[in-house]
């Protein structure tokens, strides 16, 4: 008997190439490449309102072991553009080992405004994954940039059991590194939980705003309304130049969603 | 590279061993009377006693070991180690990178402007004790506001210029840090003095393990993974009453 054995399985590697240019006062995506399992729709507007949504979508599901997806982000002087990430964004275990990435970059030129609130990414069980994130932004445009990471399906109690998960969070404002996130988290050799680190909080939200107009943003004003419970701290602090950044570490995923969607509207409303 | 002072020049910096005055050196410059203004940081430490999540000795060790490993040796201490190799080849590029790179990797503000106060009262401090060219142009730059000026940059500099080993000017930072965050706490808490001296010796042995663990990691291991902290550090600034800076 010929014993069958399955042929080993591809790498996706997704890639999404979008660059948006202003036509006649709207702001258009004349330019896009795509490649599965990576989309994005066509634009749409809200009303009379110029600025182009965009939805990224992920027809595979999530990312398995050694996909990568690769993302560039360009916007011409004066565009205005929203992306929306359609789904969370999972990352299944890793059988084979082998680590996915993410790649996103993102320049956005003179007076452009980029607005990007994605979606949760959620890595499963034994997942290895890595996003490297990099905004090169102009000194006088402006980027409204969320994220929020999961401990992994919460629900089905997984949590922080993933192998390991690395952000590489950077923004360049004419060229000068202004802000680096990293995180390193490899829950079995480091005690996410413990004092300092994130202190029984499992989800992790970040917003990042740069803006020639941040000094209309009253930060300390804003830091009174952020939500303070039980199991739910945030905080804003000034960056270098004119960028803002606020911070949530929550038990509870609605909780902190919702207080981060809040401010995230709001900073959006400032500038 | 030109020594600090001519009694150095047949110092190695590659030794494991300092020399007797290059150990000498490094010891005054960690010494509580050396005028930087150490004492006015508390890196956030002073947000978790007032929400009184330090009470005791071992909450304070929990918190300072938490420091250490997950935000010292993957950010401080690998910038040192950087710049320290970086200085020893002249490298300007990659100190300049360096000097940005410890700037954006502090995002709450007051840790970002401890970093840069600190390391121009350090900067000031040491200038006239030595005669090293490659210092004073850092220096230069400094005054001339087209750098900042961080602190572990500076100290990584400094170290290299004075013939003491990388291993023992990253441990003897990671030392003085945690020394620092306990004769704080010993004030803000407060605790007796002893329990502050028992609290540093029982940190010698996590100190000389970071140590360890530094001398093994690079650029690419740099990482914050203390975001209980850095939040606190944020939030330090809003708090209504404070005896530390940061």
């Amino acid at each position: 008997m010929v014993k069958m054995v399955n042929p080993p399985r591809r790498h996706h590697n997704g890639k999404l190439d979008l660059e948006f240019e202003l036509r006649r006062g709207i702001t258009r995506m004349p330019h896009v490449f795509q490649q599965p399992p990576l989309k994005a729709s066509r634009e749409l507007y809200e009303g009379k309102d110029p600025t182009a949504t965009v939805y990224i979508m992920e027809s595979s599901g999530g990312m398995v072991a050694g996909d990568r997806n690769d993302i560039t982000i360009k916007l011409a002087p004066d565009t205005r553009v929203r992306l929306v990430q359609q789904s969370a964004m999972k990352i299944y275990p890793s059988h084979t080992g082998e680590t996915c990435f993410y790649k996103l970059d993102v320049d956005i030129a003179e007076r452009a405004r980029l607005e990007w609130m994605p979606e949760v990414i959620i890595p499963f069980v034994d997942a290895k994954f890595q996003v490297d994130t990099t905004l090169r932004v102009a000194a006088d445009s402006t980027v409204l940039w969320g994220e929020i990471i999961a401990p992994g399906r919460e629900k089905r109690g997984e949590i922080f059991d993933y192998e390991s998960f690395r952000s590489n969070f950077k923004i360049f404002v004419e060229g000068d590194l202004i802000a680096f996130d990293s995180l390193h988290f490899s829950p079995r050799q480091l005690e996410l939980g413990g004092v300092g680190v994130l202190e029984g909080a499992m989800y992790i939200g970040s917003v990042w705003l740069v803006s020639p107009n941040i000094d209309d943003v009253d930060i300390r004003a804003v830091q009174e309304t952020l939500r303070v419970e039980e199991g739910l701290q945030a905080s804003m602090t000034r960056l270098e130049g004119n960028a803002i950044h606020c911070r949530w570490l929550g038990r509870d995923q609605w909780a902190l969603q919702e207080d981060m969607k809040r401010i995230y509207a709001l900073l959006a409303k400032m500038v | 590279m030109k020594r600090q002072k001519d009694d150095l020049n047949n110092h190695s910096n590659t030794v494991a061993t300092p020399t007797d005055s290059a150990l000498l050196q490094l010891f005054q410059i960690h010494d509580s009377a050396f005028p930087i203004g150490s004492y006015t940081q508390s890196y956030g430490m002073e947000t978790y006693i007032q929400e009184d999540k330090i009470r005791t000795k071992d909450d304070l060790i929990e918190f300072c070991t938490s420091f250490l490993f997950n935000n010292l040796v993957r950010s401080d201490a690998i910038l040192i180690q950087e710049a320290y190799a970086a200085a020893l080849k002249q490298d300007v590029d990659k100190l300049l990178e360096l000097e940005q790179l410890c700037g954006a990797m502090k995002l709450a503000k007051e840790s970002r402007d401890a970093s840069v106060n600190l390391g121009r009262q350090f900067i000031r401090t040491v200038s006239p004790l030595g005669t090293d060219e490659f210092l004073a142009e850092w220096k230069e730059r400094i005054d001339a506001n087209s750098i900042k000026g961080h602190y572990a940059v500076l100290y990584g500099i400094y170290s290299a210029t004075t013939g003491v080993s990388m291993h023992h000017a990253v441990m003897m930072y990671l030392y003085a840090s945690l020394s620092g965050l306990v004769q704080n706490a010993v004030r803000a808490v407060p605790f007796g003095q002893n329990t502050g001296v028992q609290a540093i010796n029982e940190l010698i042995h996590p100190v000389k393990e970071a140590a360890d663990l530094v001398s093994t990691l690079t650029i690419e291991n740099i990482s914050n993974n203390a975001l209980g902290i850095e939040l606190a550090s944020m939030r330090h600034e809003y708090l209504f009453s404070r005896l530390f800076i940061s």
